[in-house]
């Protein structure tokens, strides 16, 4: 009778502790991103950012434990995207998804997210269409639209009269074309002439003579960070358009993992965008001091600060809302915090991210590396390429 | 000797066609895979996709031996096909595929006209450059295929208006697994024909051929057609299940891939195309969930070690272990 005695207590304490484990759940994060192949510094990124996030915040929101799952899709590839998107949500279970840094890979997932209500969490991807396909869609990086237009201003109240654009050609490009000329028309700007160059294209010395002869003052470029810049920049210096005193307006060119390679020809290049590494915060000062700690080869660009914030922001939902996606959407819109690359909320029409927009020119620093120094502000703008 | 029978001769020491027990084995092995894995039904899809792929790329490289790098070209071609029918036309799966496969069809006998004259290296250049060249089109014509941001509003109907496309992805694997059945079941007859047996003839020797008065040219378009059609329909099929086509359906990667996957499961035999890819998909797809930062490693040696020791491809495994046996006694 004893023994029985003992051991009804012993069951109901182990019943108790039982419970008290299971509302403290695994909640788990599915980040979907291109780990491999040439385009594998987005996943790099992102995972640098999250672990960051997690050392910095730790990996237990309201006693629940947050575990992160990778899917490597090797680059833009819906047909992977969505196939990660089913094994995740159906086999892991997992209660949001995040990533995402091409268009095609978030778009293929929004019919997934809008049977599983599960929100999913842009880390990049940045055509505004994005948005539309899903209520469940969040995104914590930029639109062409938001980045492209303050530039256009900006150039128009600071003395650009002429303009010429030379983007690359696809949609991207077309889109940063599109924002740029309807921006700056807007102002009173004339654009004597658009040229579009080829994807493929490292040969920019006869579009810089078009440049020349165009007879503009400035010449607006979209063109994918990395060898395209490379050689657009070296065109651009070598066919004396800089000497010509002709303003190179750009948005993402000059991104912090490539910026080096360009060297001293960057010098000088004006761009307008929403983080730059060395943006003037105390905040962004300790990210970018725990992340070189963590990672010593590493330097935050936009793609870290996309992930450090959308971490943020899923922290935040599972606080207000656990693992209810429904709710959790509700909670995030209209959410403000504080981010490295300044004070940012969350628009609850669009599901974007308003931010300030930075125009910043190349320089070198005192460590002998380039770097975007921020010298003026547009602030508070939101998406502006939103249902156009 | 009559030339029937002559056929029949040949048709008998050719190691085709003689069984049903191969299309039951991938009965059984889709039925078990579906019960076994039924969280994986996404990526298995993929793999059923692929498996149809591939096999029209064995018809003209196995059985034809004409080698190409662009056999994407098709698969891209099927995929805007079947999405731009499913969003302005009808949301009918099946028509869906028809619509793949005739445009498939359609490229394939357009460049095969050209590349079919082609030999080698020249060949090989022609190919790619035809894909290239479509990639850039539907780049450039955003208005029609969503350029690089993709074609998305493809939704689709029940398949023959009872089968709904559901969330874990039932309705297409067994969609594409009954597509992938239809395929195999019609070139298992296709290779045995006296047609089959004359693409053998030209990988053999197109001269000797040409000589017994077989229109090499004609056979080998032909063959380009059928395989452009089936590659059309793995293109529809992503489309459909995907619902969202992107411009890397041209990518030279896929025409690459796809060779790979044959060379690995043995070309020139229709089940060394099935084996191929069910092994390179699954080692994939295994290696890069362990580790999704360095799994290219894990392929590189896979592919090297098994050209290096089973030239013939994965489906020579068995004749080899036999004969290594052989050779201890």
């Amino acid at each position: 009778m004893r023994q029985l005695r003992w051991g009804l207590f012993a069951s109901s304490f182990a019943v108790l502790a039982f419970a008290g484990a299971a509302s403290a759940e695994t909640i788990k994060v599915g980040v979907i991103a291109t780990f491999s192949g040439p385009n594998a510094i987005w996943g790099k990124q992102f995972r640098e950012a999250i672990q960051v996030y997690a050392a910095e915040h730790g990996t237990e929101v309201n006693g629940n434990t947050v575990e992160f799952i990778y899917k490597d899709v090797g680059g833009p590839n819906p047909d992977a995207s969505k196939a990660a998107a089913q094994e995740l949500l159906i086999r892991e279970g997992v209660k949001y998804l995040a990533g995402f840094d091409f268009t095609p890979n978030a778009m293929a997932v929004a019919p997934l997210i809008n049977q599983a209500k599960v929100p999913a969490v842009i880390f990049n991807a940045a055509t505004s269409a994005i948005n539309e396909q899903s209520e469940y869609f969040l995104r914590t990086s930029f639109t062409l639209w938001q980045v492209t237009v303050p530039i256009a201003q900006w150039a128009a109240d600071n003395g650009a009269k002429k303009v010429i654009t030379a983007v690359t050609d696809y949609n991207p490009g077309v889109d940063a074309e599109s924002a740029f000329v309807s921006a700056f028309e807007e102002k009173g700007g004339t654009i004597v002439d658009k040229i579009r160059m080829p994807l493929q294209t490292t040969d920019f010395a006869p579009f810089m003579q078009r440049i020349k002869n165009s007879g503009a003052d400035a010449v607006f470029a979209f063109l994918p960070a990395g060898p395209a810049t490379f050689a657009f920049t070296k065109a651009y210096n070598e066919n004396g358009l800089k000497e010509a005193g002709i303003t190179f307006y750009g948005t993402g060119e000059t991104d912090e993992t490539t910026i080096d390679a360009l060297g001293d020809q960057a010098i000088g290049l004006t761009t307008a965008y929403h983080y730059s590494g060395v943006h003037d915060s105390d905040l962004n000062r300790s990210f970018t001091a725990k992340l070189e700690e963590m990672f010593p080869q590493s330097r935050a660009n936009l793609a870290s600060v996309g992930a450090y914030d959308g971490v943020h922001l899923i922290y935040k939902m599972i606080e207000a809302a656990g693992t209810d996606g429904e709710k959790a959407i509700e909670s995030s819109k209209g959410l403000s915090w504080e981010s490295p690359r300044g004070l940012i909320s969350i628009d609850p029409d669009s599901r974007h991210v308003i931010q300030n927009v930075y125009i910043r020119r190349v320089e070198r620093a005192e460590n002998g590396s380039l770097v975007n120094r921020e010298f003026d502000t547009v602030e508070n703008v939101p998406d502006l390429g939103f249902s156009r | 000797m009559s030339r029937e029978s002559t056929i029949d001769n040949v048709r008998t020491s050719l190691p085709i066609a003689k069984t049903h027990w191969p299309l039951v084995f991938l009965t059984l092995g889709a039925c078990a895979a579906f019960l076994l894995f039924p969280y994986d039904l996404g990526f298995m899809t993929r793999i059923l996709i692929m498996m149809v792929f591939v096999i029209s790329f064995d018809l003209i490289l196995g059985y034809a031996g004409i080698a190409t790098l662009g056999h994407a070209a098709m698969y891209g071609c099927g995929a805007y096909a079947a999405g731009l029918f499913a969003v302005h036309i009808s949301p009918d799966p099946l028509l869906g595929l028809a619509s793949g496969a005739a445009m498939g069809a359609l490229i394939a006998f357009v460049s095969g006209l050209l590349l079919m004259r082609a030999h080698g290296l020249s060949l090989l250049m022609l190919s790619i450059a035809v894909t290239m060249v479509l990639q850039e089109i539907a780049s450039k014509a955003r208005d029609v295929t969503g350029g690089a941001d993709g074609l998305t509003g493809i939704s689709m109907g029940p398949i023959l208006g009872v089968f709904e496309f559901d969330f874990i992805g039932k309705t297409a694997y067994w969609y594409a697994f009954c597509a992938l059945f239809v395929i195999l079941a019609l070139l298992r007859i296709l290779v045995a024909s006296p047609f089959g047996l004359a693409l053998r003839g030209i990988k053999d020797s197109s001269s000797r051929m040409r000589a017994i008065g077989t229109p090499v040219y004609w056979r080998k378009v032909t063959a380009y057609v059928i395989a452009g059609a089936i590659a059309g329909i793995a293109g529809a099929l992503s489309a459909q299940i995907t619902s969202l086509v992107s411009v890397e359906v041209f990518n030279f990667a896929l025409s690459a891939e796809v060779m790979v996957m044959l060379v690995l499961g043995g070309s020139g035999r229709l089940y060394g195309a099935l084996i191929g890819t069910l092994v390179f998909m699954t080692v994939h797809h295994v290696a890069a969930s362990i580790d999704p930062f360095n799994w290219l490693f894990a392929i590189g040696f896979m592919v090297l070690g098994i050209v290096f020791f089973l030239p013939d491809g994965l489906i020579s495994l068995p004749k080899r272990i036999r004969r290594m046996i052989g050779a201890v006694r």
